[in-house]
């Protein structure tokens, strides 16, 4: 690049710093947000990686008869440290009736280098305290136990050991409860030789870290002939790893949902400020040209500006997001974004800088070189209409404004463009906001109508829903039972849900079909149809429980669980041994009834109670990423609006001084402005909320239909939320035109240009 | 092209230049087949009354504007078939412009300006810094380097435009009204200047409706609706450019 080309550039970006700024600003924030949103996503979705990253974890988990020794293991090749040997204990947690199988692994009172706990609740093994215990969080939320609690376990030898609950901790040494059982508990080694004093009932685990965890099949290989006719089983960190992935389609297709639709607004916002800034500046390019700059010198250099904003954007961005995910939100993500997203956001955003200020920098590369030729302001005469509001007396201001807003067809639309576009996406923000929040209010409309789930526990299996509907606040038990079917021409099994009767069913939600009425007939989530290709009013064979079944799916419902691959059946209409006794009961309880009260009486009646997770409780983090991208849009329109104004203005400088010489007042040319912009902002505002909502509902049905639990989830935004966040962009635009046109108003005009 | 110049060739010749403006599907001529010819060294002036086609003339010249037919050659090469990026360089080389809205890129200082043109044509910040501090304290501006050409008077901002026009010692110095926007006593100085310059051998062609401006001129150039209508030396006038100067003076 020549010398001449980077003094321009320098004068330039110097000459408009809070521009420049915006810009940089404006990319950065999108860049921020979505780096921020990728990484509670990973994490979100793969736990496995932030506990394996915050614990220093094994990669290889070798269980042996006898302790092995140390300095063999480590000597392996591709062995960077190793952990234990601990010695491991079977013992059965036995609390209220219940039982579970629990292994206590012995640990030291100070936390090893290896393989660490991360204690989440309570606190670590204390030598002070034997009788304390350190339970698996996973295990401990599925048994219900606290910190401080009691840990009753019962050794192979029959005795019963009062352990208490020191601490609660995670680990990403194996996976969570109860996909990964038996559930964990570590226990000083005194205490582990009370409850179980034979050596030989017990086993031993080691675990090696590696210096490559790609050479993790190798490694456990070599340990396996190393430690020949020892080892018992072996764990990896990818069998962890899967187990504790989550399958969270929705979320992850949501969140690229609003990434492309945030690069598009960035991309919109920075071909608008390259626009209208090489459109105030065709003058200044003329006489670049007339000193001999080249159509690809002025595009080049126009590319290179512009297109350094946004790449500093990036970098800011990148930078921003990688600190927001270490401090910020330090206590929620362990592990910074790993480095294909990151490379794949990175490089995006830089495809999309580059292409939104191509075309921009290349028309302004071919303006003619002819500085003289003023870049006529477009004619326009009174429209009849604007004639009829000045004989009515409209303020003269608002007519003038309103002229000016259409004179400049293309920028006028850029502008409504570039501010329906921010504000169609902030609209589907609050849609999923609303859809959240209709999940969480009214549960029953996405088929959860019942919020907790009673098993009977110490109560006998067929007057466990007797016991349950005693309770003041339970309106209904529904018995139900869920079995695994085979459907044809799958090689895994789906899940057959038999929940209520024919004459009594469970109130499923329906929202295509109806529920069924007979006993050969079910109802499907969307996940179900889409896996079998079959539609509502098919009949499809499937093996439950063993047992061959003809069924016709009469209904199709919302279905939250197991990605919508669920078949409802009414309980009498499986076999009887699949369905009696039923496994729990669904409660519906009262409207506003307290749920852990509820839980806490049904528990003490000697009931297993647990809750029924909603859907939304995990997409909280789409909250955070719609405020998030909310502040990002809305500095986009900032920015857009900001092009605007300075477009207009140049366009107005002689008629300004026109107006004055009339008789305007500077208010009633302020006005004048701010009405050209305002009428602008009015109209785009107006047209991005109504496509918004319209667009809401829709794709967030897409969405759910696509994430299996089927469409009919969506909301659109309230009239009211929708009403005030239009009434607040528009304020906040009219806020933004005000200063550039108040500036502009009190401006001495000169008559002649230059 | 110092070989050429000393063959006799002239700076700048045109034959038969025609310029027709489309204007809603009608044509409008502006120049209707003009033959010029300036020798090295010459100082033109090209007179003519609003909308004779003077300045469309003078944009062709310097390739800012397109030709509809006809020949341009600059000092003996034709160039009125070079595309767009070839007239640029050659404008960056051999053609300085003076405009009458002086066009100084706001952005920049007046220093960076004026070396603007000489960082273009390739030479170091060094040279081109050395430059435009002769050129600057030549025309009196030494002390405004660093000053917005928005802080300068009109006639400061065409003395600059005029230390920008000549930062690449160009062959030719188009100069299209450079006193059209300037009081008297800014006019004076500026044709002060031009005429300084000229004499150390610039070739200049001017353009201009003011009698006493193109007195300065070694030959005044008539247009009417396009077309040459007169062409003479004005070597004479020359003498009484002081007398000129006097009656600028008296009226301001």
């Amino acid at each position: 690049m020549n010398a001449a080309e980077r003094r321009w550039i320098r004068a330039d970006l110097r000459a408009r710093r809070g521009q420049a700024i915006l810009t940089v600003l404006a990319v950065a924030g999108i860049v921020t947000a979505l780096i921020t949103a990728a990484t509670l996503l990973e994490d979100g979705t793969n736990p496995w990686r932030g506990l394996f990253a915050r614990g220093n974890g094994a990669h290889v988990w070798v269980h042996t008869k006898d302790a092995p020794d140390p300095a063999l293991l480590r000597s392996l090749d591709g062995v960077a440290d190793i952990a234990g040997p601990y010695r491991s204990a079977p013992a059965t947690f036995a609390l209220g009736g219940k039982k579970a199988p629990v292994a206590l692994q012995e640990m030291s009172p100070v936390l090893p280098a290896v393989g660490r706990p991360i204690v989440r609740d309570g606190r670590w093994l204390d030598a002070a305290d034997p009788a304390g215990v350190v339970v698996e969080r996973s295990f401990a939320r599925a048994s219900g136990l606290r910190a401080g609690g009691a840990f009753p376990v019962v050794g192979l030898d029959g005795r019963t050991h009062a352990l208490t609950v020191a601490g609660l901790a995670e680990s990403g040494d194996q996976g969570f409860y109860p996909e990964w059982t038996p559930g964990l508990a570590w226990i000083l080694p005194g205490t582990l030789d009370q409850v179980e004093p034979k050596i030989a009932r017990s086993e031993s685990v080691v675990g090696l870290r590696l210096a490559d965890p790609d050479d993790t099949a190798l490694v456990a290989q070599h340990a396996i002939t190393k430690l020949a006719g020892q080892v018992q089983r072996v764990t990896t960190w990818r069998e962890v790893e899967a187990s504790m992935e989550l399958d969270n389609r929705l979320l992850g297709v949501l969140l690229a949902l609003f990434g492309v639709a945030g690069l598009v607004a960035a991309a919109l916002a920075i071909a608008n400020a390259t626009g209208g800034r090489v459109l105030t500046q065709r003058r200044d390019i003329a006489t670049l040209k007339s000193l001999g700059f080249t159509r690809r010198q002025v595009a080049r250099m126009l590319l290179a500006e512009h297109g350094a904003l946004g790449l500093a954007g990036i970098v800011a961005g990148v930078l921003c997001g990688r600190l927001v995910t270490a401090y910020a939100l330090a206590d929620t993500v362990a592990v910074p974004l790993s480095p294909v997203p990151l490379l794949a956001i990175a490089f995006g955003a830089a495809a999309m800088v580059v292409v939104a200020v191509w075309l921009p920098a290349w028309r302004g590369g071919g303006t003619p070189p002819l500085p003289a030729a003023p870049v006529a302001p477009p004619r326009g005469h009174l429209s009849r209409l604007a004639r009829l509001a000045l004989l009515v007396r409209l303020p003269p201001a608002l007519v003038l404004g309103a002229r000016d807003a259409f004179t400049r067809r293309l920028p006028a639309f850029l502008t409504t463009f570039g501010v329906a576009v921010p504000m169609m996406m902030i609209t589907i923000g609050l849609g999923c906001w609303a859809t959240l929040d209709a999940f969480q209010r009214h549960p029953e409309r996405v088929g959860q109508a019942a919020p907790l789930l009673a098993r009977p526990g110490a109560v006998p299996a067929t007057s466990a829903g007797q016991v349950a509907l005693a309770d003041p606040d339970v309106l209904a038990a529904y018995p139900g039972s869920e079995v695994d079917a085979l459907v044809p021409g799958q090689t895994r099994t789906v899940r057959a849900r038999a929940l209520g009767s024919v004459t009594d069913p469970y109130p499923f939600s329906v929202v295509e079909g109806r529920l069924f009425r007979d006993r050969g007939e079910a109802v499907a989530g969307q996940g179900l149809l889409d896996l079998l290709h079959v539609q509502v009013g098919d009949v499809i064979r499937v093996t439950v429980g063993g047992t061959p079944v003809i069924v016709r799916i009469v209904g199709r419902v919302l279905e939250p669980e197991q990605d919508g691959e669920v078949l409802s059946v009414p309980l009498d209409g499986l076999a009887a041994k699949d369905a009696l006794p039923p496994q729990y009961h669904a409660l519906v309880l009262r409207p506003g009834a307290d749920l852990a009260a509820v839980r806490t009486r049904l528990q003490s009646q000697g009931l297993e109670v647990s809750y029924v997770v909603n859907p939304a409780d995990r997409l909280v983090v789409i909250r955070v990423i719609i405020v998030a991208l909310v502040v990002v849009l809305a500095l986009i329109g900032a920015a857009n609006l900001l092009t605007a104004s300075a477009v207009g203005l140049r366009d107005h400088a002689l008629d300004l001084a026109v107006l004055k010489a009339m008789g305007l007042t500077p208010r009633q040319v302020m006005a004048t402005l701010v009405t050209g912009t305002g009428l602008l902002v009015v109209l785009g505002a107006g047209a991005g909320a109504v496509a918004g909502a319209l667009l809401s509902s829709g794709l967030i049905d897409l969405q759910g239909a696509a994430s299996g639990m089927g469409a009919g989830i969506g909301r659109a935004p309230a009239p009211l939320t929708l009403l005030l966040a239009v009434l607040t962009a528009v304020g906040a635009a009219l806020l933004i035109a005000l200063i550039p046109a108040r500036r502009a108003a009190r401006a001495r005009i000169p008559v002649t240009p230059r | 092209m110092t070989t050429a110049s000393e063959a006799g060739q002239p700076a700048i010749r045109t034959v038969n230049l025609v310029k027709i403006y489309q204007t809603g599907g009608l044509p409008v001529p502006a120049v209707r087949g003009v033959d010029l010819r300036v020798e090295p060294g010459e100082f033109v002036a090209v007179m003519g009354p609003s909308g004779s086609g003077k300045s469309t003339l003078v944009h062709m010249l310097g390739g800012l504007d397109t030709r509809t037919s006809g020949e341009i050659w600059v000092e003996g090469r034709r160039v009125d078939t070079l595309n767009e990026s070839a007239w640029a360089v050659l404008r960056r080389q051999q053609i300085g412009f003076v405009f009458q809205f002086f066009n100084l890129v706001d952005n920049m200082t007046v220093a960076d300006n004026v070396e603007l043109p000489a960082l273009l044509a390739g030479t170091t910040p060094r040279h081109a810094r050395e430059r435009r501090e002769y050129l600057l304290g030549e025309l009196g501006l030494a002390d405004k380097a660093d000053s917005a050409p928005a802080q300068l008077s009109g006639g400061e901002q065409q003395r600059v435009a005029l230390a920008r026009a000549l930062a690449n010692q160009p062959r030719v110095l188009l100069a299209d009204e450079p006193t059209g926007n300037l009081d008297s006593r800014n006019t004076r100085d500026v044709l002060r200047l031009l005429g300084e310059v000229h004499r150390q051998g610039q070739t200049i062609v001017l353009v201009t409706h003011d009698g006493r401006v193109a007195g300065l001129a070694d030959r005044v150039v008539t247009l009417l609706d396009g077309q040459i209508v007169d062409d003479g030396a004005v070597a004479p006038r020359r003498r009484t450019r002081g007398g000129a100067g006097d009656v600028v003076e008296l009226r301001s």
